[in-house]
């Protein structure tokens, strides 16, 4: 590897010992533990995507709908298999989990109006219901976690769906972190902390271990809330053929599996990097193991990890998916990265469209922080606003890529719309690579 | 007020959730339940929101009393795993045994097993008193936030392990604490809590009573408590 040019000879870099290599090996050295950070995977060796699949709308086989100005429907609805009130949301792109507390209360809030102005729905996070959340929500989806902070009956009863978290994609098989410069006195109050500790949530639910329990524990949950509304199970996307169909098993309404580009406010790099599979491979594998047990679209399917635009979402439906969460992208909606108040990411050693430093609580724009002045900073009206619009133009693509594939509904979009653009795509989603019938494994190269 | 009556449900042939939808009822219109053939069923009694007395004749299997707030529960018998986890407020007295979980998470109330607990009772407390007669089995108090919890018998391994606040009593022997897990002298205020917890239940106080609190190590990381981060994560 060459770094360029220097006074007239060209400088050899080690492709093993990087200059982010030395960079972390001294940065350990100084720490004495695993580098800890926000935001999600920054790992330089691509990982396969959503972008490694392209539409091939209608031409002369098919037969395309007006763009602009054909019906197409988006209407989701989740939780048919048991719940007595499913929901039913008018587009399929839902808020994910992120805690008051990795989160400003601006930041929730605004969520919830953005998200409830388009009849989306937004979801609790490891901290407990913030009521106000509940208040701005339309549909709102409580969590319940393994680590049960803030955890209460009267939310649950006040929740159109429960979610039991079993694992994020960020870092499945570890609990949440807050480190205590977010745990402020408001938040330590809420969780039953004492203030400033550095909270590891703890990864396994304390009562119930293993999938056979956690039958009984979806039982609990029916009972506490008279089986009205649908209980979704959560998994990082691991093992998660088999998983989807434990959850299943287990009695889920809905499944999400949140793949390894999903975000978190705080966690060990190590997890965000090298842990997990990607979402393009989590929604192929979830789809077969609903289908292996004979339930797919009857338990419906939540993809989630590294969503970032319509796009993706008509890709993750036309996989298997029935909606997908997002939160980073969100963030970034409603200015995260943004070219403000540049001082303070400097301060933080970082710039404009490379910050990751959730963890710190001292976010610029005032999203991942409890400090009041820093959260003045996210006006809760005009981010809400942000926050509508962007689901709003994120939802206008996926019905454009409906549309130019001849449906007149956004869940009518399936694995024959798309072709793999490279062969692991193609291995990974049984899609046949572009220009060929070809899927590696399954034969059809003629 | 006392309720003026106590209404019998038979758990036989009924489904949970026929067997909860008549015992909320029943708490509802201020009525006592008594529960009679319970079979180890679980879920019994789950969601209670309605303070009010409830009587299991029996054992229960998982999650009794689980999610509740404000109810008063006896189970004459033995209680499975999860016993009244994440309950907010009230009691639940178990004669019997209890299995892995007791008191699991609970943010309030109080819960009494007057036997032996299995593994992880009071995981995660962040309120509220367990008091157990007998001996508890291993990792009891694991990362326990508040409260406080009463072991009248023996302790197994890893007792108190990464707890962050509350405090644990031990009347007999300790077969090892968790990380950070210390031992200090009670005080008074101890004293007059115990003695007043040991006779509202009627459970005699043991001659000794070790008192274990958390270290604080593992708050925020310190580099010069590595040793004791390593086991702890």
């Amino acid at each position: 590897m060459a770094a360029g040019p220097v006074t007239g000879r060209t400088l050899r870099v080690s492709p093993i010992f990087t200059p982010a290599v030395i960079d972390d090996i001294q940065e350990k050295a100084e720490l004495g533990r695993y580098r800890i950070r926000g935001f999600g995977t920054l790992r330089e060796r691509p990982l396969p995507s959503l972008d490694d699949l392209t539409f091939l709308p209608a031409s002369l086989t098919r037969i395309p709908l007006e763009g602009y100005r054909e019906r197409c429907v988006t209407t989701t609805v989740l939780g048919t298999r048991y719940a007595e009130n499913p929901i039913e949301l008018d587009i399929p792109i839902m808020i994910t989990g992120m805690s008051f507390g990795a989160l400003s209360y601006n930041a929730k809030v605004a969520l919830a109006r953005g998200a409830a102005a388009v009849g989306s729905s937004t979801t609790s996070g490891d901290g407990g219901m913030l009521p106000a959340e509940r208040e701005h929500s339309k549909t709102m989806i409580v969590e319940v976690l393994p680590s049960r902070y803030g955890a209460s009956i009267h939310d649950l009863r006040a929740a159109d769906g429960i979610e039991l978290t079993i694992g994020q994609g960020a870092k499945p098989g570890t609990g949440g972190l807050l480190l205590g410069s977010k745990v402020s006195p408001e938040i330590a109050a809420i969780r039953d902390l004492p203030a400033g500790v550095d909270q590891r949530s703890p990864a396994r639910h304390p009562d119930f271990l293993g999938p056979d329990d956690m039958i009984i524990k979806v039982e609990e949950l029916r009972e506490a809330t008279g089986g009205k509304v649908p209980i979704f199970i959560k998994i990082g996307a691991t093992r998660t053929f088999d998983d989807v169909k434990l959850a299943v098993k287990a009695g889920a309404d809905v499944v999400v599996v949140d793949g390894m580009e999903g975000g978190t406010a705080a966690s060990p790099e190590i997890l965000q990097d090298h842990t997990g599979i990607p979402t393009l491979a989590a929604i192929p594998e979830a789809r077969r193991g609903l289908e292996d047990l004979g339930v797919f679209g009857q338990v419906q399917l939540i993809a989630a990890g590294g969503i970032r635009s319509g796009v993706d979402v008509a890709k993750a439906l036309a996989l298997g998916a029935d909606a997908c969460y997002i939160g980073t992208a969100a963030l970034i909606a409603l200015n995260c990265n943004r070219a403000l108040y540049v001082e303070d990411y400097e301060a933080l050693g970082t710039q404009p469209g490379a910050c990751h430093h959730c963890h710190t609580g001292r976010c610029p724009v005032g999203i991942t922080t409890q400090d009041p002045e820093l959260m003045a900073r996210l006006p809760v009206d005009e981010a809400a606003i942000r926050i509508s619009k962007f689901l709003g133009a994120m939802t206008l693509e996926v019905q454009m890529i409906a549309r130019a594939c001849g449906k007149s509904n956004i869940h009518d979009l399936d694995p024959e719309d798309m072709r793999a653009l490279t062969i692991e795509a193609a291995a990974i989603t049984g899609i046949p690579l572009v220009g060929t019938h070809w899927v590696p494994g399954r034969g059809g190269a003629d | 007020m006392p309720p003026l009556e106590t209404l019998t449900i038979d758990c036989q042939d009924q489904p949970i959730r026929a067997i909860n939808a008549a015992i909320r009822d029943a708490l509802d219109a201020g009525t006592s339940v008594t529960v009679v053939n319970p079979g180890a069923r679980h879920n019994i009694g789950v969601g209670m929101v309605t303070p009010g007395d409830m009587t299991v004749a029996g054992s229960v299997g998982y999650y009794c009393g689980g999610m509740t707030d404000g109810v008063r529960i006896q189970v004459r018998g033995s209680a499975g795993w999860g016993l009244a986890e994440g309950m907010l407020s009230g009691t639940v007295v178990v004669d019997g045994n209890a299995g892995n979980g007791a008191a699991a998470s609970i943010r309030g109330g109080t819960v009494v097993i007057r036997g032996d607990c299995a593994a992880r009772a009071g995981v995660s407390m962040k309120g509220g008193l367990l008091l157990i007669g007998g001996d508890v089995g291993y990792m009891t108090g694991f990362m326990m936030q508040k409260g406080a919890i009463v072991i009248c018998g023996s302790a197994g391994d890893a007792l108190a392990d990464s707890m962050y606040e509350g405090v644990i009593f031990v009347g007999g022997e300790i077969a090892s604490l968790g990380n950070d897990a210390v031992i200090e002298a009670p005080t008074g205020e101890d004293d007059r809590m115990l003695d007043a917890a040991f006779a509202e239940y009627g459970i005699p106080r043991p001659g000794r009573l070790r008192k274990i609190v958390s270290g604080r190590k593992l708050w925020n990381f310190q580099h010069e408590e590595i040793e004791t981060w390593r086991q702890a994560l």
